[in-house]
């Protein structure tokens, strides 16, 4: 957690000086995915907050577990309340870097992304590959991994341990525009 | 005898149906209706934010999954995937509000114009760089 605000401060303090290498985004999309037998759970974000240095590749990514939108209210409020307790840990943060950001252009689009996610109180490394689309007016990422449930110390109770997966897909689609 | 047993049994039976019909109520119970929910909360985006800046915990504790009321200058329009988003907050002060619109705002929330002073209900689900809002309606 500490990491992730020394990255964000310094990602902030560093725009004064040079604002035209910020690109940034309050509006960007993360949802993940649960496939069990008994149900598919599926929720969405699009509050996510993400600022990138284009200059060095490092990228440091904020959201509220609140703003997860859910099919139905039951999940969303045994999501909040039981399982990942967003009233002690109400925002997940990744804080990493795009690989080779500088070598990317139109036909190379494909790299990696490295860096640490922490849900729920729990860090762990996460790297996987991203697409980045670099035009004039935006930078978007795209690209999905996954996660285990186990990872983040998260309980779910025996009784719905059957309508929940072990193994999460997280899918992310991030429009950074350039930051005034 | 046998009456006694039949009547424990239609009992035992009521209650499955009465607890089943009370999991499926609860199972696809809806979500809270901003439109007829009266505001828990109703200040200005510039309390709001002043607050949030002070003590981001305590403030998320009192204003998170409530639905309350903010009044404010429109900063910014803007739209995602068909659904409006109305910025409220002035130029000096660094956060603003985001509040993500329901889909049947889009009409109205366009005919916003920058600098207008608008009152928006919705529930809080707490602070980025900015107080964020979900599923808000325009009061007039």
């Amino acid at each position: 957690m500490k990491g992730f605000y020394f990255i964000l401060i310094s990602v902030f303090l560093a725009q004064n000086l040079s604002a035209q290498d910020k690109y940034l985004t309050k509006e960007g999309f993360i949802s993940f995915f649960s496939h069990s037998i008994v149900e598919d759970i599926k929720a969405d974000n699009n509050q996510v907050l993400s600022v990138l240095d284009i200059q060095t590749g490092k990228i440091a990514i904020q959201l509220l577990m609140r703003s997860f939108m859910f099919k139905k209210t039951l999940m969303r409020e045994h999501f909040n309340e039981n399982y990942v307790e967003s009233y002690k840990y109400p925002k997940a943060t990744f804080s990493g870097e795009i690989k080779n950001f500088d070598e990317l252009n139109e036909e190379q689009t494909e790299t990696e992304i490295i860096g640490i996610l922490t849900v729920h109180g729990e860090e762990k490394e996460i790297s996987t590959k991203v697409i980045v689309n670099i035009s004039e007016s935006e930078i978007v990422l795209t690209g999905d991994f996954k996660v285990n449930v186990a990872d983040f110390n998260i309980k779910i109770p025996a009784i719905v341990a059957n309508n929940i997966a072990k193994t999460i897909k997280v899918s992310f689609e991030l429009h950074h525009k350039p930051y005034k | 005898m046998k009456g006694k047993k039949f009547k424990i049994i239609l009992g035992f039976l009521l209650v499955a149906i009465v607890s089943l019909l009370i999991s499926i109520y609860y199972y696809n119970k809806p979500d809270v209706n901003v439109v007829k929910t009266n505001a828990a909360f109703v200040l200005t985006a510039k309390n709001l934010i002043e607050e949030y800046s002070a003590d981001e915990t305590s403030t998320n504790k009192k204003y998170t999954e409530k639905v309350i009321q903010v009044n404010g200058m429109v900063h910014e329009i803007t739209t995602l995937k068909g659904n409006s988003i109305i910025t409220i907050g002035n130029a000096d002060q660094e956060s603003s509000i985001i509040c993500h619109m329901l889909s049947n705002q889009s009409q109205k929330a366009l005919q916003l114009v920058k600098g207008q002073k608008i009152s928006v209900k919705g529930v809080c689900t707490g602070y980025l760089l900015d107080v964020i809002m979900v599923r808000c309606i325009l009061v007039e």
